[in-house]
């Protein structure tokens, strides 16, 4: 079993707290994210749990079981490094074999753990091989299978794709998924490529300067994130964020006006009372229509990128600061330099109070499959 | 890289070159030219660079005149190799520990172990030859093979302490990870990644070891089959008069130990210097 828990888990170096205070739960088999800017301390958080660092407040217990001064071995773990972290003098074999030989176990053992592994990866022609002859692609394979072959509860990946061309990230990753599925072990997984957190992830935590931002199933993080932080860091292009003011609030919804004296009314579950406060209209690039929407404002693009299947814009706020970027269809009738009518419906917005915290959204989502969606604004943690 | 260089910027540089190797090289040369002539001919005025009477005659009467070389040449050779072995013993787990580990006063000690090095072996011969004395290592290959390694000490740590911090530390990580403890992935992991490393720290200590044997070998022994070469070279110096060209044709026979070594280790050398310099 590879049942994970963190408590209230802190990390300092020195004066610098890097952590701070982490209380997470993982279930046995889940395929858990960790994403955030450089710097967030996902990476930290994944080292601790590895054994690699210290823990300098709080318990992480595997299957019950504090492991705070376990050494990695004994906590059951196994880590994919970034850079690989290959034998550069040892054949693949004895690279896959390592943690076996460190085991001390009998060659036949060896041999039959050596070539699961190689199956499950397709690197039989390669256990010959030294590190330095593989593409980058089968290395990491290659320290994949070191991973798997001790047949840990717990596998920890920290950023293992970055290193690889855009091509080869897209292919491992649909491994990685299988892999998980063939071993039905825990995973966790560290990256800063949202397009990874989101095709991989059962849950994904994102992680903000050392605090956990929210935690949630990839669309719940998609639909309704529950901060700014977290309704910027996820999607790409990033939502637009729009300074507005309330004129009128209650528990269905709230109407709010932009600088520009446009008003809209969106459907949140706010409450009484907000009249007169500065709030924050979010609006994904994705749900803007040309000229077409509830509410449409009037934007001049200055960057116009047409990728075929989509366009992309990009405005500056007539007030200057900030970017309003959008991606209409391939055709749209955008041109750099012309005022375009950005128009969006009041359903797709989101709507932040002055501290950057989300009102939770009633908007039914109609088009998405019920099983992946959440389940209800009060099922985020 | 695109070769940018005109006629005339080739020719200075090829100049240079050659200027600098004239300057390097015209020791050995004259050396080896010493040796081929005959002893009265060695001061001949004027001087004559190719001469009739050459011949390697002095390559076979050394070993007449000083019937041990063979022995010092040996000496030389075998204090060089257990000076090597027994710095590097010490060099490779400090090298280790400076590059790994945090503790306090590390980097003092550090700067302890280079300021050593400033401290010339002659300053403090004295002392050491009463250490030697009571230890009861005089006239022993001990008295000469000590000294010569830990004279080495320094540097080697340094250099290899440079080449150990640039192995990733995520190769020793993965190796804990994997339940491997720290002497058996410096042996299993460490080691066998340094290998270059410790190549080019070899070569250095030997170097070193092989060129400073002639002050401790004069000092702490006078066994005359304990002698390295630089103390049989001292045999040639006659009382009325220096058999030269012996002389110079021993110190090249000499040389061949030393030059073996680097031909065989060379590309360790370059490899080593360089590794990681580029991405691979």
């Amino acid at each position: 079993m590879g049942q994970l828990r963190m408590d209230n888990v802190q990390k300092r170096f020195g004066d610098t707290e890097v952590i701070k205070g982490v209380s997470l739960d993982i279930a046995n088999g889940e395929f858990v994210v960790f994403v955030g800017p450089s710097g967030c301390g996902k990476s930290t958080l994944l080292r601790m749990i590895a054994g690699l660092e210290e823990i300098s407040e709080g318990e992480i217990l595997i299957d019950g079981t504090v492991v705070n001064d376990l050494a990695p071995v004994k906590r059951g773990i196994s880590m994919v490094f970034q850079s690989y972290a290959l034998y550069p003098h040892m054949s693949v074999y004895e690279n896959i074999a390592f943690p076996l030989r460190v085991e001390r176990l009998a060659q036949p053992e060896v041999d039959k753990r050596v070539k699961r592994a190689s199956d499950i990866l397709k690197l039989h022609e390669r256990l010959t091989h030294k590190p330095g002859q593989l593409s980058g692609g089968q290395r990491q394979r290659v320290a994949i299978g070191r991973a798997i072959v001790r047949e840990p509860e717990v596998f920890l990946f920290d950023e293992p794709l970055s290193n690889l061309d855009a091509a080869l990230r897209a292919e491992m990753r649909v491994e990685l998924s299988k892999l998980h599925r063939e071993l039905e072990a825990t995973m966790i997984y560290v990256t800063h490529d949202q397009v990874e957190a989101m095709t991989m992830a059962d849950r994904i935590v994102v992680l903000d300067a050392g605090f956990v931002s929210q935690v949630g199933s990839p669309l719940e993080l998609y639909h309704r994130p529950q901060n700014t932080f977290v309704a910027g860091f996820i999607g790409n292009p990033k939502m637009n964020f729009l300074p507005a003011t309330c004129t009128e609030s209650d528990e269905t919804g709230a109407t709010v006006q932009l600088s520009n004296g446009a008003s809209i009314r969106v459907p949140v579950a706010a409450r009484p009372g907000l009249e007169g406060q500065a709030l924050t209209l979010g609006i994904r690039p994705e749900h803007i229509h040309v000229d077409e929407g509830d509410l449409v404002l009037e934007f001049t693009p200055t960057v116009v990128e047409r990728l075929g299947i989509h366009t992309v814009t990009y405005s500056t706020l007539p007030d200057g600061n900030g970017t309003f970027t959008t991606v209409l269809e391939g055709t749209a009738p955008a041109e750099t330099g012309k005022p375009l009518g950005h128009g969006f419906n009041a359903a797709d917005c989101h709507l932040f109070d002055g501290a950057g915290a989300a009102f939770s959204r009633t908007a039914p989502m109609a088009d998405t499959p019920p099983s992946v969606l959440p389940t209800g604004p009060d099922h985020t943690q | 890289m695109i070769d940018k260089y005109t006629w005339w910027e080739k020719l200075l540089i090829y100049t240079g070159v050659l200027v600098f190797l004239t300057f390097v090289l015209a020791p050995f040369i004259e050396a080896f030219m010493v040796s081929l002539r005959p002893i009265d001919a060695v001061f001949r005025v004027p001087y004559r660079f190719f001469t009739e009477d050459m011949s390697f005659a002095a390559y076979f009467t050394m070993w007449e005149n000083v019937p041990k070389l063979w022995r010092y040449i040996l000496n030389s050779f075998f204090i060089s190799c257990c000076a090597t072995a027994l710095a590097l013993a010490c060099i490779i787990p400090a090298a280790y520990s400076f590059s790994r580990f945090e503790y306090r006063f590390r980097n003092p000690i550090l700067g302890g172990f280079l300021a050593i090095n400033m401290i010339g072996a002659a300053v403090l011969i004295i002392p050491l030859y009463k250490l030697m004395l009571n230890l009861g290592l005089l006239n022993s290959y001990a008295s000469m093979i000590i000294p010569g390694a830990a004279f080495t000490v320094p540097t080697g740590i340094f250099l290899m302490r440079s080449y150990l911090l640039r192995i990733p530390k995520e190769l020793e990580e993965a190796a804990y990870v994997d339940g491997a403890g720290r002497i058996y992935t410096l042996w299993r992991v460490i080691l066998p990644v340094a290998l270059p490393g410790i190549v080019v720290v070899a070569i250095t200590t030997f170097i070193t070891a092989y060129a400073q044997q002639f002050l401790f070998a004069l000092t702490f022994n006078s066994n005359s089959d304990l002698h390295p070469l630089p103390m049989g070279l001292y045999q040639f110096f006659g009382r009325q008069r220096i058999v030269w060209n012996e002389l110079m044709a021993a110190s090249l026979v000499g040389i061949l130990p030393v030059l073996l070594v680097y031909v065989f280790l060379q590309r360790y050398i370059v490899a080593g210097l360089t590794a990681g310099a580029v991405k691979e």
